[in-house]
């Protein structure tokens, strides 16, 4: 495909249409939205991890000031915030799924799960009442650890009889046994993936309403997928019909997953609205946030990497645990099972794979996909156990990786554990990183470094992942409870400009840019004729909404579909005035065009012919100009690259500063370079953060000690070099635009390569392990453990 | 939320009055950097907020006829970042007080809210310590002037007798070849609490320091004066084993409450690195200057 003919096509730098309302504070999130009559809801949390509520009194706040009502979870009968998607354990049996109740009944199960709801006139009075509810609790003990958890001494859900969700495998464990008797070595490793909190930027929010004339309800809410709400809220929490639930998720300010589940205060200010009679909105400010979005990671993993005598890997086991938190968040389930175990292959042709999963209920805040979702545990593994594999056999761990990769001419390639890669070149990357990052000069690097008394180490990360979430006949049988198609709906207008509905959500990813660039690119029409419409089910006919890099390889590839459908019609007109059978018009720049003539008529008169069809033959041509297409990805995508990280440590403080990273990532084809750059600068951003930065710490009562950005280190500009960061390689096979998605891959592939530095530049000093997030003191004990 | 008395009094004595007269149910605001956080926590309630920025003294920043300098306790760090003489005599004191918080924060922020707030980690307070500051206080029994070390009491607790207000820092005269120098550990950067801060103010004489102060922050329920390092330092070259020696009294100094921000060992050992990293800061700076 050429670049755009417009200069606003595929392939241009175009700058982000969005940017200027977000820039000038001209956005419109949730928060900015208030409705006539509009209350304010504060929601009372559990200060205990685990507790029996033995009573409850909020006649006090029900009688203070402003306050309209207060609702419990004995008030507020409703359905159980549902899971999307059901795992069953290997010996068949389905996951243990308890109640979660949108407020707590009887018993709460982390700090910060829901006890009742304050609503008054205003914000300060709905937060004062709520400090004079009285409720009794008797504290239990805390199933905090997995391990603790585990022991089912204490249970999260008294009801289903175990802290063990899941018990799951993937892959042949009799050939993974075979191989690992074979082996001329075996390499092992634990790892722990650190705990993260999502952050977004703007804190989660909602405003419920309900319209007594039409009894019609509308939830503002902070989603990244509006359409999946309205249908596990209204479905199965408040039985509400569809076309009387209306879900407008606006401006959103950063999801990174966090976004993409139904919250119980979603529920909770829906189904008050028509209690009290005006519209209730409720915002979390940043500490509620910590304790009530759903967590991300926080898995242990025990993994066995089988080699032969000329380092080719024979075979690999992973344990996992995998903590689920109290409740199963919406899509939890799948993180560590599916869109993980079913990565362990990386880029290798490692022939047996077996994993075992156990999740595992705790007491503490739900874990649930967060950018990148269950495939950077598993690159993380991947990589860890491959540069332990190069030090123990002694073979160079780029030698070690050129010769387990996948050969670019192996594909389509099987992996043992159910995934089918179309795509890729490893060593491509591979070697374009190593130029990039001037791997060549890091001896001389290091040697100045160790001059200065610091020091300096490399770190790789061949990484592989699969997005473009997903084929649903693929994920049905995996246990998915929803299929992931996308639509569009290109509406062409009597002049000829444009709106297009994605079921995509847009909250940063800057799709009014990017799916614009899709339209004008294949209409040849100018960016401004463009609109792109998301995130209102009143407008948008129905969407997955964007999460697991889906957007443009999912709801993209709807719209062109959509697009061509367009086409297709618009040459039908043009045949018509033009008098020409439909076969015989061209379509180019912009033009209807009768080929071999001159005989052509613009984009923008077939537009208008179309809403003004005087003479249309109405049996063969439908007046209008107005498509919509739903897509069913054929597999996923499978964006892959190398990361090269590399690190200074200061022996005497072990702080480490990552003095340059690299990656050259394999996404397809790109529509945009520069949101390209930008999503791969936040995506590895992240990655350092989880590496050297982040920890969501829990102390053994179960509360959280990392509860503000005091104590949680968000990563920060300053905390990182200046980014090389560039794109090349395959396209995907399976769709036309040949794009295999961004939103996930910096921090996917990051963490390894960073960890993998640190532990090379401490390897001379006698350091073997490290565990992340590398911490100034953290890498200083281990120096002086080492010593 | 109740009610919120608010005064700005242009004088010293209406301050000092207003603040006795309520009896603990008042609180001084000079930047608000600590108290509105606070207050907006719901971790203080205060009944009356006395503003002291309007008291002309408390603002301003004077030579003194020693040949010192006095600064007004409710002083911005933008504000001093800005004198034109202060931040080449009392380098260390002044990058103390802006490390503090980012740009905004320090628009605000003062030193003396900073001593104040009573926390053991608090930037601005070592580089004070270790010029050798003196705190003079104002309450309702008059006048006094005490060092700046002897103000903190313990994490979050101050000798200010109460009604008294914190008036100004008076920073002694200084001989030539002499300056100072503030580092912390930075697990990142300026929005976090230290987790060791060190402050160190020279004197030399050729390669020789003759005159020396040490401070610590965040290693004991106050900010240190380690005389015991200082000792190690005069009448050094301040060669490799001085340092090490003064090294070793800034780790013996130290008293820290291990919490999650760094365990105990690793906090004593950085102490000591930070001493020889701030001593070769300030001395280089001395020579030159
Ligand atoms: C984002 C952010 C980042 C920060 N980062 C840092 C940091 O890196 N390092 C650090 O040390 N601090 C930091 N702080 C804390 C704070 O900014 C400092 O402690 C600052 O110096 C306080 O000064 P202030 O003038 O704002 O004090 P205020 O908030 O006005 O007062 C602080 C306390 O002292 C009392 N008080 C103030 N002046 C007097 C007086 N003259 N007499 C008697 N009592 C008085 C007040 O009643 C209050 O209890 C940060 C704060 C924020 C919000």
């Amino acid at each position: 495909m050429p670049d755009g003919t417009t200069g606003t096509g595929i392939g241009a730098a175009v700058k982000r249409v969005e940017d200027f309302r977000f820039l000038t504070g001209k956005g419109n999130y949730t928060d900015d939205i208030n409705r006539p009559g509009q209350s304010y809801a504060y929601i009372l949390r559990s200060p205990h991890a685990h507790a029996k509520i033995t009573s409850i009194d909020s006649s006090a706040a029900k009688a203070a000031a402003g306050v309209l009502a207060v609702f419990t979870g004995e008030d507020m009968q409703v359905g159980s915030l549902p899971c999307g998607w059901q795992i069953h354990s290997k010996d068949g049996s389905p996951m243990l799924e308890p109640e979660h109740p949108p407020l707590a009944k009887g018993k709460v199960r982390y700090v910060g799960d829901q006890v009742a709801v304050v609503i008054a006139d205003t914000y300060s009075q709905a937060k004062d009442a709520a400090e004079s509810i009285v409720v009794n609790y008797e504290v239990l003990p805390a199933a905090v650890s997995m391990s603790d958890a585990l022991t089912d001494k204490s249970l999260v859900h008294d009801d289903i009889g175990s802290n063990l969700c899941f018990d799951w495998e993937i892959g042949d464990e009799a050939a993974v046994d075979e191989a690992m008797s074979k082996a001329a070595h075996i390499t092992k490793i634990d790892l722990v993936n650190n705990r993260l909190v999502p952050n977004a930027m703007e804190p989660r929010a909602a405003v419920g309403e309900f319209d007594a004339a039409t009894g019609e309800y509308t939830l503002y809410t902070t989603s990244q997928n509006p359409h999946v709400i309205r249908l596990l809220m209204g479905a199965f929490v408040l039985s509400i019909p569809e076309h009387k639930l209306r879900v407008v998720a606006p401006d959103v300010g950063g999801g990174f997953g966090s976004k993409i589940y139904h919250y119980a205060e979603e529920a909770i200010v829906t189904w008050a609205a028509p209690k009290i009679g005006r519209p209730i909105k409720w915002v979390a400010d940043r500490s509620e946030a910590f304790i009530s979005d759903a967590h991300g990671r926080d898995q242990i993993n025990h993994a066995e990497l089988a080699l032969d005598a000329n380092g080719k890997f024979l075979a690999l086991k992973v344990q996992t645990q995998a903590n689920m938190g109290a409740y199963l968040s919406t899509f939890a389930p799948c993180v560590p099972t599916y869109l993980s175990a079913t990565l362990l292959a990386g880029t290798y042709t490692t022939p047996a794979i077996h994993a075992n999963v156990k999740a595992i209920f705790t007491n503490t805040v739900p874990v649930d996909a967060y950018r990148g979702a269950g495939r950077p545990e598993s690159t993380y593994l991947i990589e860890r156990i491959v540069d332990q594999a190069a030090r123990e056999t002694g073979i160079d761990k780029v030698e070690i990786r050129r010769r387990n990769f996948i050969p670019a001419d192996a594909f389509p390639y099987q992996t043992p554990v159910a995934l089918q890669y179309d795509s890729g070149d490893y060593e491509a990357t591979l070697s374009s990183a190593t130029k990039i990052a001037d791997v060549a000069g890091f001896a001389a690097r290091k040697a100045e470094a160790a001059s200065r008394g610091k020091l300096r180490g490399m770190g790789y990360s061949t990484y592989l992942e699969a997005c473009g979430i997903a084929p649903s006949a693929v994920v049905g049988s995996l246990g998915a409870r929803a299929g992931l198609y996308e639509s569009a709906e290109v509406r062409v207008h009597p002049t000829g400009s444009v709106t297009v509905f994605t079921g995509t959500h847009s909250h940063g990813q800057g799709h009014e840019t990017t799916f614009a660039q899709l339209v004008s690119d294949r209409l040849g029409l100018p960016m401004e004729n463009i609109e792109i419409s998301h995130g209102d089910t009143n407008k948008v006919q129905f969407g997955m909404g964007t999460y697991g890099s889906r957007s443009l390889a999912v709801g993209g590839e709807a719209l062109i579909r959509a697009v061509d459908k367009i086409i297709d019609k618009a040459k039908k007109i043009a045949a018509h005035v033009l008098e020409a059978s439909a076969d015989d018009i061209e379509f180019k720049d912009g033009n209807f065009t009768v080929a071999g003539t001159d005989r052509s008529m613009a984009f923008g008169e077939v537009a208008l012919t179309a809403y003004v069809p005087h003479n249309f033959p109405h049996d063969e041509l439908e007046p209008g100009l107005d498509e919509k297409a739903f897509y069913d990805p054929a597999n996923f995508t499978y964006p892959g690259g190398c990361h090269i990280c590399e690190v200074e440590i200061d022996p005497e403080t072990g702080v480490t500063e990552v003095i340059k990273f690299t990656a050259v990532d394999d996404v397809g084809r790109v529509i945009n370079p520069m949101i390209v750059e930008g999503q791969v600068h936040g995506g590895v951003a992240q990655g350092i953060g989880q590496a050297l930065l982040e920890y969501a710490a829990y102390d053994d009562s179960g509360q959280l000690v990392t509860g503000s950005f005091m104590d949680y280190t968000m990563p920060r500009a300053d905390n990182f070099p200046k980014f090389d960061v560039t794109t090349e390689g395959t396209l995907c096979t399976h769709n036309t635009l040949g794009v295999k998605g961004v939103g996930e891959v910096g921090a996917i592939g990051s963490p390894p390569a960073v960890i993998n530095a640190v532990i090379d530049a401490l390897w001379d000093r006698g350091v073997r392990d490290m565990s992340m997030p590398a911490t100034p003191e953290k890498v200083w004990s281990a120096l002086q453990a080492a010593e | 939320m109740t009610d919120i008395q608010y005064v700005a009094p242009s004088t010293l004595d209406e301050a000092v009055g207003a603040y006795a007269a309520a009896k603990g149910a008042a609180r001084i605001l000079a930047g608000g950097t600590d108290l509105l956080v606070q207050m907006r926590a719901g971790m203080v309630k205060p009944g009356l907020i006395v503003d002291i920025k309007k008291v002309a003294e408390l603002s301003a920043i004077e030579k003194t006829p020693e040949g010192g300098f006095r600064i007004g306790a409710a002083v911005s760090g933008a504000v001093l970042e800005e004198h034109p003489t202060f931040g080449k005599v009392w380098p260390g004191v002044l990058e103390g007080l802006n490390l503090i918080g980012s740009t905004q924060v320090q628009g605000r922020a003062s030193a003396g809210g900073n001593l104040c707030n009573g926390s053991p980690a608090a930037d601005s307070i070592p580089g004070l310590v270790a010029a050798g500051a003196i705190a003079t206080v104002q309450g309702p029994n008059g006048r006094r002037n005490i060092p700046v070390e002897q103000v903190p009491t313990g994490p979050g607790k101050t000798s200010l007798a109460p009604g008294e207000i914190l008036v100004s820092f008076t920073l002694p005269p200084r001989p030539a070849h002499s300056s100072d120098a503030y580092l912390r550990m930075i697990p990142r950067t300026e929005m976090d609490i230290a987790v060791v801060g060190c402050a160190v103010s020279l004197t030399m004489d050729g390669d020789t320091c003759t005159a020396a102060r040490v401070s610590l922050g965040a290693v004991a329920p106050t900010v240190l004066l380690v005389e015991d390092a200082a000792k190690a330092l005069v009448l050094t070259k301040l060669d490799d084993a001085s340092l090490d020696k003064a090294a070793a009294a800034c780790s013996a100094a130290c008293n820290p409450i291990d919490d999650k921000r760094g365990t105990i060992a690793y906090r004593t050992k950085v102490a000591g690195v930070l001493l020889k990293r701030t001593t070769a800061i300030a001395a280089e700076r001395a020579k030159g200057g």
